[in-house]
């Protein structure tokens, strides 16, 4: 089963709960998808033991050869390749590396190369969790690369614990997409009310169920929960606005080590949110 | 000239939109742009009539026809893993398509189209205060780096036409696409961190991305008070780097509940955020007019 | 390539000599192609505009091809400076009022050519002018 912590907004305590479902289940794959700030690790504190290059192909042109290169600048999409009479500049940045020049160019005249865009790290944290995550290097944009690698490490036949990137664009679809159920974490303000709904119409779009968890309850008003409860949405748990869980977290630690009775509460989650999957029970408050 | 500041935090949530409210209420001669079209919040603060609202249309994805024979030079050679079943029943993933047409290109039986959909929209806004331009993106949808290269486009038209001074740019969380489009080609870049492992993780990152660029970087420590350690190093690499620090803002427990209820906290004289912020925005304002 | 061109580029506001100049190269709505022998102009629309990311590489590259000897405008990013440079055209920044001024202004060799672009960055994506 595949359980994705997504939020429309950030610093609403995705990972947080992320990773508070993947210590109350204790055996599980851990996926940090938020390539861009991976942060999961600060918490979860996993031993990395495999890091892995994950790179592109990008062309080079070989001028020397008197060819012209004016088809390659055409064909790009991206603009990132300009021909100027004999003369090409390319722009890497811009280059997705789609091989599209390399086949549109002069024969043999346009070679490619391995660019590395960021690597992916798997790791372990006992009691039983596997951990994995990707690492854009600043600089690049190719952030769905490295979520593709993640995909492909993906394993199905037990517990997944995604921590989705923030927002609600590709990225953040790219890594709920698979789920059998999705929690999305809010705060009780204007403001992430209109993200959580924006959210809400993503995985209704994308036919991904989904409750969710109100963080700093106490900040803001009621429209959230009165909300949910009007459309007979589930909020599983609401999390007290406390001083001293933001100084816990500062130092890296998590909710369990604020208040230890979290462990059982995520468990009793992810034992409801199996039954909903399977349908012993209904999504319903 | 214009000059233009980028607020940006590496990830949401650490103040970023308190703080953007707050210069936006205090600037004078300015134009603001809610960079952070994922979560667009500024709109929901600022009270504001849309005078102009136009499509974004994206990047193409590639459509295909009935005309396919089944071939599968396309699935093989798309690096994007966006076509499958090409061989019999032919799909192509529009999440995954990146629109660089080799498809298009190679198909022998010209059965693959490149088209561009509309993907969200944006809008120019008064308010009380300025002109806010800002975005929606439709659900789902990609390109929010293009999104943002034209909400910055519309607020520089209108900041030449106007001759305004200042463009306050709330960014885009993450370091990917959408926040080297709200940092590209703009005079100064203010980075709200907090002293969590996180936080400075996350700020390290994003001060990276802004070193590409050659823009004047300050850093602003929100929360500094939660954790005086973690604050401690900030400041440390701060000095090594030769980045200022020039503002810290107290933790205080009004600011969401003032955010909360729409009210600014600049407005709560006496509550420590505000006089951090206010002078934050006092000791920024000499380089954002000079 | 460039042969004895009298024509010159000036990034524009709008289609008349009366538009300012725009402060951008790659995203600017239009281009005023000059010819200081007749003087004549045309406005080209700048489709570049609209472009995801390298708007200054694909400016660049029509202008180049429009054998223009010089371009004039107010900033111009590393990205579209390199296409410039690299077609010989002559490259002009920091020029604000009019189009007609900035004309006036070239004609009297009052314009310093730029040497490096006026925006650094190691990017063309989103926004390179
Ligand atoms: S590989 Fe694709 S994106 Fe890169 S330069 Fe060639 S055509 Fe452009
Ligand atoms: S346009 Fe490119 S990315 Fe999209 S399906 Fe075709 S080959 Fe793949
Ligand atoms: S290349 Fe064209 S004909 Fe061949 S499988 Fe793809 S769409 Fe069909």
């Amino acid at each position: 089963m595949i359980i994705s912590v997504a939020s429309g907004k950030g610093g609403t305590g995705k990972t947080t709960v992320a990773v508070s479902f993947a210590l109350a289940a204790r055996y599980c794959q851990f996926i940090d998808y938020d390539v861009e700030a991976p942060n999961a690790d600060i918490f979860l504190k996993p031993d990395i033991k495999n890091i892995k290059k994950v790179s592109i192909k990008q062309p080079y042109f070989l001028t020397d050869t008197g060819n012209d290169f004016s088809k390659c600048a055409e064909f790009c999409h991206y603009n990132a390749i300009a021909v100027i009479g004999s003369e090409v500049i390319f722009y890497p940045e811009l280059c997705h590396g789609c091989g599209g020049c390399l086949l549109v160019g002069p024969e043999g005249a346009v070679r490619e190369k391995d660019v590395v865009v960021g690597e992916v790290a798997k790791g372990f944290t006992t009691p039983g969790i596997d951990f994995l995550k990707g690492n854009l290097i600043p600089g690049s944009m190719r952030t769905t690369t490295l979520q593709n690698e993640l995909e492909k490490m993906l394993n199905k036949s037990g517990l997944v614990i995604i921590d989705a990137p923030p927002g609600n664009s590709c990225s953040m679809v790219m890594s709920v997409k698979n789920s059998d159920y999705c929690i999305l974490v809010t705060e009780p303000t204007p403001y992430g009310f209109n993200d959580l709904l924006i959210s809400m119409e993503v995985l209704e779009g994308l036919k991904v169920p989904y409750g969710v968890i109100i963080n700093r309850d106490g900040v803001g008003d009621s429209a959230i929960e009165d909300y949910c409860t009007e459309r007979n949405i589930r909020v599983h748990l609401k999390i007290p606005n406390d001083i001293e869980i933001a100084k816990i977290y500062s130092q890296g630690g998590t909710l369990l080590d604020y208040d230890s009775s979290y462990g059982e509460k995520f468990g009793i989650i992810l034992k409801v949110i199996e039954r909903i999957s399977i349908g012993e029970a209904d999504n319903h408050n | 000239m214009v000059k233009q500041i980028t607020i940006i935090s590496g990830k949401g949530g650490t103040g970023k939109t308190t703080i953007a409210s707050s210069f936006i209420k205090m600037a004078h001669d300015h134009i603001a742009v809610d960079a952070d079209v994922d979560a667009a919040n500024l709109h929901i603060l600022l009270n504001l009539t849309t005078i102009k609202k136009e499509d974004l249309i994206g990047g193409a994805v590639a459509v295909v026809n009935q005309t396919c024979i089944n071939c599968g030079k396309c699935e093989e050679l798309c690096r994007f893993d966006a076509i499958s079943g090409s061989t019999s029943d032919i799909k192509i993933d529009t999440l995954k398509c990146e629109g660089c047409g080799v498809c298009q290109y190679i198909c022998p039986a010209g059965a693959i189209e490149l088209k561009k959909d509309k993907q969200g929209e944006f809008y120019t806004s008064d308010t009380q205060f300025c002109k806010l331009i800002h975005a929606r993106l439709n659900p789902a949808a990609e390109n929010s780096g293009l999104l943002v290269t034209m909400v910055r486009s519309i607020a520089e038209d209108i900041a030449y036409a106007e001759n305004k001074k200042l463009i306050i740019i709330d960014g885009a969380p993450g370091i990917g696409c959408p926040v080297i489009a709200s940092l590209n080609g703009v005079d100064f870049a203010l980075i709200v961190t907090e002293p969590t492992l996180s936080g400075i993780s996350d700020f390290k990152k994003i001060y990276k991305v802004a070193g590409f660029f050659n823009i004047k970087t300050f850093v602003c420590i929100n929360k500094h008070d939660i954790n005086d350690k973690n604050t401690e190093a900030i400041e440390k690499f701060c000095a090594s780097n030769n980045i200022q620090v020039i503002g810290k803002i107290a933790y205080d427990e009004n600011v969401p509940k003032v955010l909360a209820a729409k009210n600014y906290i600049i407005d709560y004289t006496d509550s420590p955020a505000a006089k951090d912020i206010i002078q934050l925005y006092f000791r920024l304002e000499k380089f954002l007019y000079e | 390539m460039k042969g004895k061109t009298v024509k010159i580029c000036i990034t524009s506001t709008g289609t008349s000599l009366d538009s300012n100049v725009d402060p951008r190269f790659g995203r600017c709505p239009y281009f005023i192609i000059y010819d200081t022998d007749t003087d004549t102009f045309e406005a080209i629309n700048n489709a570049s505009r609209q472009a995801m990311g390298g708007a200054g590489i694909q400016a660049g590259q029509l202008i180049a091809s429009k054998n223009v000897s010089a371009v004039i405008t107010g900033n111009f990013g590393p990205n579209a400076f390199r296409v410039l440079q690299t077609a010989g055209i002559k490259t002009y920044s920091r020029v604000s009022g009019t189009v007609k001024d900035a004309i006036e202004k070239y004609r009297n060799s009052q314009l310093t050519e730029t040497s490096a672009p006026d925006v650094t960055s190691h990017y063309g994506v989103g926004r390179s002018n």
